[in-house]
């Protein structure tokens, strides 16, 4: 087969997404309104599928501090931070950010893909265990396969499985990693952690856990599913992003361990990236702290969520296993998604599309996710949409 | 004379068809018995996240851990087979 005859099959796939209109990989919000509202192919459009939870991204603090940072900085930082050089943000950030936490060490990244890739590569090697669960982004796979750790998973927020797996690797498990996620971002579920933890206090394993979805949305103070479970202190690495509730882009580590401060050494995703520009650096230091300010952003945030649920759930449609800003609407096995989509999207209303094998058992998806910055009237709209299919 | 390899071939070759059963997968009619030289991808179009759930079928009923980082080369049911027989070898 010559080099370029495997795109054939890629082809063929991007033209069945696109036969029954919009393309939903190919979407082009031609203007934005507010963190929430868009024109898309010259219609008005709610956006339900943003993950901006806290509708952040037009802040007037956030906004404003990003401008200033251009404006004093400049556009980029031209480098990587190991060879050109940090810029006073970048550590007051990881400052920021272990301080938020409670905890002692932070490092940031470009890009929440990064940070897991990074962090995975740099902790696990060849002879070192990962177990993860089934159900984890695709970043954290590749860091594994990154890193040639061996890898296991245990089904999806499933003890019992994650236990028989650890009683398995006998001494091994002392040496192992556990992955999971706090709020999972296709259906919107949890992950037990406070039994996970017990589970990696017994088996005297680590345990890394991305908030990428979760920060901002779970906990007394937004910092997640280990919060929320009691177990923040618990959890050895903690990673995240920002391009998430807080609105911009980029990841993070934060860890009780000093060897975090180690891994800037040894982590090629971290050594040959260039560094995040300075309105990035300066609008998610603006965003965590009006996180941080504001909670009642997190209290619209779950009235809103709860409102979408409950609306559907009245509707009759099939949804995600619990209440969550992520509401995931569960398609049958004979009805069309792309067609469904497009109505949807016809009908001003914006959602993930999630078909398998991207979708976690099988079964097609419309993924909304809630925002803070969504109006009841909003919302109506939305769930009437759903009403019309 | 059965040997452990082929109660092992033999074993993954109903757990696929059990598994194709159960996930309404109409393949198995169209395609006939398998053999050991059926390719999960190709002969059944499993998709990714298909085949990861059948590896885990296999781990349970065979009580094994497969790595996942030691699969670009199994494929078929016998290629499998032979990951299964070397980690029951251990």
């Amino acid at each position: 087969m010559a080099l370029l005859d495997k795109f054939a099959s890629t082809l063929s796939i991007r033209e069945k997404l696109g036969a029954a209109g919009q393309d939903p990989t190919s979407v082009v919000i031609d203007e934005l309104i507010s963190p929430t509202e868009g024109m898309v192919r010259g219609r008005y459009t709610i956006l339900a599928g943003t993950n901006n939870y806290l509708g952040l991204t037009f802040d007037p603090a956030c906004v404003a501090a990003g401008k200033k940072a251009i404006d004093e900085l400049g556009t980029g930082t031209t480098g990587s931070r190991m060879a050109n050089g940090s810029f006073a943000a970048h550590t007051a950030l990881e400052r920021d950010l272990a301080d938020f936490f409670q905890l002692p060490y932070g490092m940031v990244f470009s890009t929440g893909y990064a940070a897991n890739l990074g962090m995975l590569s740099a902790l696990v090697k060849p002879g070192d265990t990962v177990l993860l669960d089934a159900d984890c982004h695709a970043s954290l796979y590749d860091g594994c396969q990154m890193s040639g750790a061996n890898l296991f998973r245990f089904r999806h927020n499933d003890l019992s499985s994650l236990e028989k797996r650890l009683q398995r690797l006998g001494d091994e498990a002392k040496n192992c990693l556990l992955i999971t996620e706090g709020m999972y971002s296709v259906l919107g579920d949890t992950a037990p952690l406070a039994g996970i933890v017990e589970l990696k206090n017994r088996y005297g394993a680590l345990l890394l856990v991305d908030e990428a979805h979760s920060l901002g949305v779970y906990g007394e103070n937004g910092c997640g599913v280990a919060e929320a479970e009691g177990v923040s202190g618990e959890v050895d690495f903690l990673v995240g992003t920002f391009s998430k509730s807080l609105g911009a882009m980029g990841g993070f580590c934060v860890s009780p361990h000093p060897e975090l401060e180690l891994i800037r050494y040894v982590s090629r995703p971290f050594i040959f990236t260039a560094s995040s520009s300075p309105s990035i650096i300066a609008s998610t230091r603006e965003a965590l702290r009006q996180l941080r300010a504001r909670p009642e952003l997190r209290e619209t945030l779950w009235r809103n969520a709860n409102r979408l649920y409950q609306g559907l759930e009245a509707l009759g449609l099939p949804l995600g296993p619990q209440v969550s800003p992520v509401v995931a609407v569960r398609l049958s096995r004979d009805q069309e998604p792309l067609s469904r989509w497009n109505r949807l999207l016809n009908a001003g209303v914006y959602t993930n599309l999630m078909i398998p094998p991207a979708s976690p058992d099988g079964f097609s998806y419309f993924r909304c996710s809630v925002s803070a910055a969504h109006t009841e009237e909003q919302l109506e709209k939305i769930i009437s949409a759903f009403a019309s299919l | 004379m059965n040997t452990r390899f082929d109660e092992i071939e033999n074993r993954i070759k109903d757990l696929l068809a059990s598994y194709l059963e159960s996930s309404g997968l109409p393949e198995l009619e169209q395609h006939g018995a398998i053999s050991g030289n059926t390719n999960l991808v190709s002969d059944f179009t499993l998709d990714s996240f298909q085949v990861m759930e059948f590896l885990m079928e296999m781990e349970e009923s065979f009580d094994i851990m497969i790595d996942m980082n030691n699969l670009s080369n199994a494929h078929t049911v016998n290629e499998l087979a032979k990951v299964v027989d070397a980690l029951l070898e251990k």
